[in-house]
């Protein structure tokens, strides 16, 4: 009896102290500058809305703000699958007034990442959309996320939540060049993307809420490294055309200074800078 | 199967639940046929492996016992280890051998045409190979007696919670405590759990969230700067220790709570101040099986200092060839055995140095620690890049070209610096417990503070729970 009784006090104290310990890290997150908690914290109001995996980081808010005078909100991440874009996306056109325009870099459709949705349990409990796609798409995550609430926190997420407590993540950019030896290898390197008919329809679906909300939507693709190969570029090209009903800026090869790039997917500062300079001139951007 | 998993869990769950209630030979039973289940969830078809080779063995010790001609012994128990090693070679060493000896030929001008088969390693039989050899040795030995019952001989054998990768049990550890009646003792259970419980945190929380670092260094080491890199090896040392000796310590709980004890398999070996006490710390339970059976009978250190050192050589030699079919775990065993070697030389004139400028101990041994972790982490480069098939050579290399060069030697040049972050905050809590082990008995403390207690198993369970990789992803040592 001695031991039952202790073994219900551990299973109290271990589900007491996990509840606990979840309330006191959504507290933090809450009270974070990171994207997604101000998101859903009502901080998010903008006029330029920004989508996309790690190329949208490229849309450097401060450069973009201080060029229109627009407010910006870029809720792109590294990895970022359209699937979970879209469910935040529609998150922000339901909390927010409508913005002006949604600028989405397309590649964002290339494949699904179920591992990262996984770190989207922080936020769950906010977004019903969130919490479905992870229900549908890792359903153990999902389970586990309902067994123990600081599991909900076992991610780079939280992390970055954490780190962005006090300080803003706008600024958030790849900022290096490409490294020289890495650069002069460019040919023996390629990136095989995938045209996935699943986050098609995701991007498909986006861009008709976001138009029925009234907002202008466009669809990009970023600078590569010059001579990078990417294969099935056009494919996705012409199926988001054909889906969505809307062209695509293509700026794969626009910029051929490699002192541009960090890598040879991604522009640093200086890159970006030039980048937006060249969405602005075509009236991409405002 | 593998303890990482839903499907242990509800295993753990169906065992355990009528493991207690049975008694003598109904509850060894209870055991092999758990165990057999355990082992054929992963391929049943291995299941006629393991048993042929424990009936062999069972009747090679009896044999061994009855005979008392020395030549007819000598005989059996060449079959014996000419069977184990025999099916060991097979599986595991086949298609590198015959590479190596096609490649070796074609280096001196010959054409050579052997086709490699496709075999599939069984999980786990270097390590009962091992198991079931000691078994036979030391019966030949005189060491033990044979096991006549057949029963707690294939239990031994095939015993679940050591089966797939230790700790390297020997029979005469184990047999005898088949045949005391293992009745439920609470304090038993206690400090079961408490093992089985910090073994899930060191494989849940640090191996798995180490390992997607370490292995994206080892994927494209060119695409990583020398601090990325030399922090991708430190956290694949972490990760291998964690893996392998949380595997352990779920093994060692496990048995613990059903009676049996096991063998300790590791003492915190990144604490060494010297190679020989590394391998008295690291995996002692197969590096005692080499110094028995392979070091100690090639002479040991018994005929001078040259033979001393081709002794370790070898056994080291061999130590990395055990781990797998692929000369870089051979060159792993290589660095050690040279380690081995020039400790002999370099220790004692660090001695009169330390004696020289009154270094106090602590300077000591923490330079002698330091040096060992660093050679250790040298040769673990060349471990982890076993397992990369034909490109195991270059990626270490350019891993350690990498490091060495200084390239982008800076913070700012490390990727996934999140995952960087959270992995030396859980080597930082490892080394906390370890270092709390020189003043707190953790053990007397799971059994006999019942408050205490429930507050560590609290706090490994949140630990593993914020911390804990859930992938199931396999241990590292199955496939060796």
């Amino acid at each position: 009896m001695k031991q039952l009784g202790w073994f219900l006090l551990l299973l109290g104290t271990v589900l007491a102290g996990d509840r606990a310990g979840g309330y006191v890290l959504q507290q933090q997150v809450a009270q974070s500058q990171f994207r997604y908690a101000r998101l859903y914290g009502g901080e998010a109001a903008a006029d330029i809305l920004l989508v996309g995996n790690s190329r949208g980081l490229i849309f450097y808010e401060p450069y973009i703000e201080e060029k229109s005078g627009l407010k910006t909100f870029n809720l792109s991440y590294n990895g970022l699958p359209m699937d979970a874009a879209r469910a935040l996306a529609e998150d922000y056109l339901d909390s927010y007034p409508a913005p002006r325009l949604m600028l989405i870099e397309l590649t964002t459709c290339d494949r699904t990442n179920d591992a990262l949705l996984a770190g989207f349990l922080t936020f769950s409990g906010q977004s019903a959309r969130l919490d479905a796609l992870i229900r549908e798409k890792s359903v153990e995550n999902w389970r586990t996320g309902q067994l123990s609430a600081l599991y909900r926190y076992n991610n780079e997420l939280f992390q970055r939540a954490l780190f962005h407590r006090k300080k803003t993540d706008k600024d958030w950019l790849l900022d290096r060049e490409i490294d020289p030896d890495l650069a002069a290898k460019v040919l023996e390197n390629n990136y095989p993307l995938e045209v996935h008919p699943y986050l098609l329809e995701q991007l498909q679906a986006l861009v008709a809420y976001a138009q029925k909300k009234g907002v202008a939507v466009k669809l990009v693709i970023s600078p590569y490294f010059p001579q990078f190969m990417v294969t099935h570029l056009d494919d996705l090209k012409a199926e988001a055309t054909r889906l969505t009903g809307l062209p695509v800026y293509d700026y794969r090869d626009k910029l051929s200074d490699p002192a541009l790039f960090g890598d040879f997917m991604h522009l640093n500062k200086a890159g970006a800078v030039e980048y937006l300079n060249l969405l602005r001139a075509d009236g991409v951007l405002p | 199967m593998i303890f990482n998993s839903l499907v242990f869990l509800v295993f753990v769950l169906c065992f355990f639940s009528v493991y207690f209630f049975l008694k003598g030979r109904l509850r060894l039973g209870w055991i092999l046929v758990a165990s057999y289940v355990f082992y054929g969830w992963w391929d049943w078809r291995f299941l006629a492996l393991i048993i042929f080779t424990t009936l062999m063995d069972y009747l090679f010790g009896i044999y061994l016992e009855d005979t008392h001609a020395p030549r007819q012994k000598k005989q059996v128990i060449i079959a014996s280890v000419v069977m184990n090693l025999g099916f060991l070679s097979i599986f595991k060493y086949f298609n590198f051998f015959a590479a190596s000896a096609a490649a070796a030929l074609q280096y001196v001008g010959m054409e050579a045409s052997w086709t490699t088969l496709h075999i599939i390693l069984p999980v786990g039989i270097s390590f009962y190979t091992f198991q079931s050899m000691s078994y036979t040795i030391e019966i030949y030995r005189g060491e033990m007696k044979a096991e006549r019952d057949l029963l707690k001989y294939a239990t031994f054998v095939g015993f679940w919670p050591q089966l797939m990768a230790g700790p390297i049990v020997r029979a005469k550890d184990l047999l005898p405590q088949f045949h005391v009646e293992r009745p439920f003792e609470w304090d038993r259970f206690y400090s079961g759990m408490g093992r089985v419980l910090w073994g899930f945190f060191k494989k849940c929380a640090i191996a798995d969230s180490l390992g997607p670092f370490a292995d994206q260094c080892f994927q494209a080491p060119e695409t990583f700067g020398s601090l990325h890199l030399l922090i991708g090896v430190v956290f694949y040392s972490f990760q291998i220790y964690c893996d392998f000796s949380g595997y352990s310590d779920i093994a060692i709980g496990m048995a613990r709570i059903m009676g049996y004890r096991f063998p300790e398999n590791f003492r915190s070996p990144y604490f060494s101040s010297s190679f020989s006490e590394f391998w008295t710390r690291w995996h002692i339970s197969l590096s005692s099986w080499l110094r028995d059976y392979l070091y100690i009978p090639l002479g040991g250190n018994r005929h001078g200092v040259f033979m001393t050192y081709r002794n370790n050589m070898i056994t080291m030699l061999l130590g990395g060839l055990w781990h797998g079919a692929n000369w870089a775990f051979v060159f792993w065993g290589f660095l050690h055995g040279l380690y081995l070697i020039l400790q002999r030389f370099v220790a004692p004139r660090w001695a009169w140095v330390v004696r020289a400028l009154r270094l106090p101990l602590f300077v000591d041994k923490g330079v002698a620690i330091a040096v060992v972790y660093s050679l250790t982490l040298l040769a673990w480069v060349y471990f982890r890049a076993g397992s990369m098939g034909a490109h195991s050579f270059t990626t270490a290399n350019a891993v350690l070209s990498g490091i060495f060069s200084g390239r982008h030697f800076a913070w700012w040049a490390v990727v996934n610096k999140f995952q960087v972050l959270k992995g030396f905050l859980l080597i930082g809590l490892l080394y906390g417990v370890e270092l709390s082990n020189a003043w707190v008995n953790w053990n007397v403390v799971q059994v006999h503070r019942p408050a205490l207690r429930l507050a560590a198993f609290a706090v490994l369970l949140w630990l593993i729970a914020f911390f804990g990789t859930f992938g199931a992803n396999a241990f590292i040592y199955f496939q060796f």
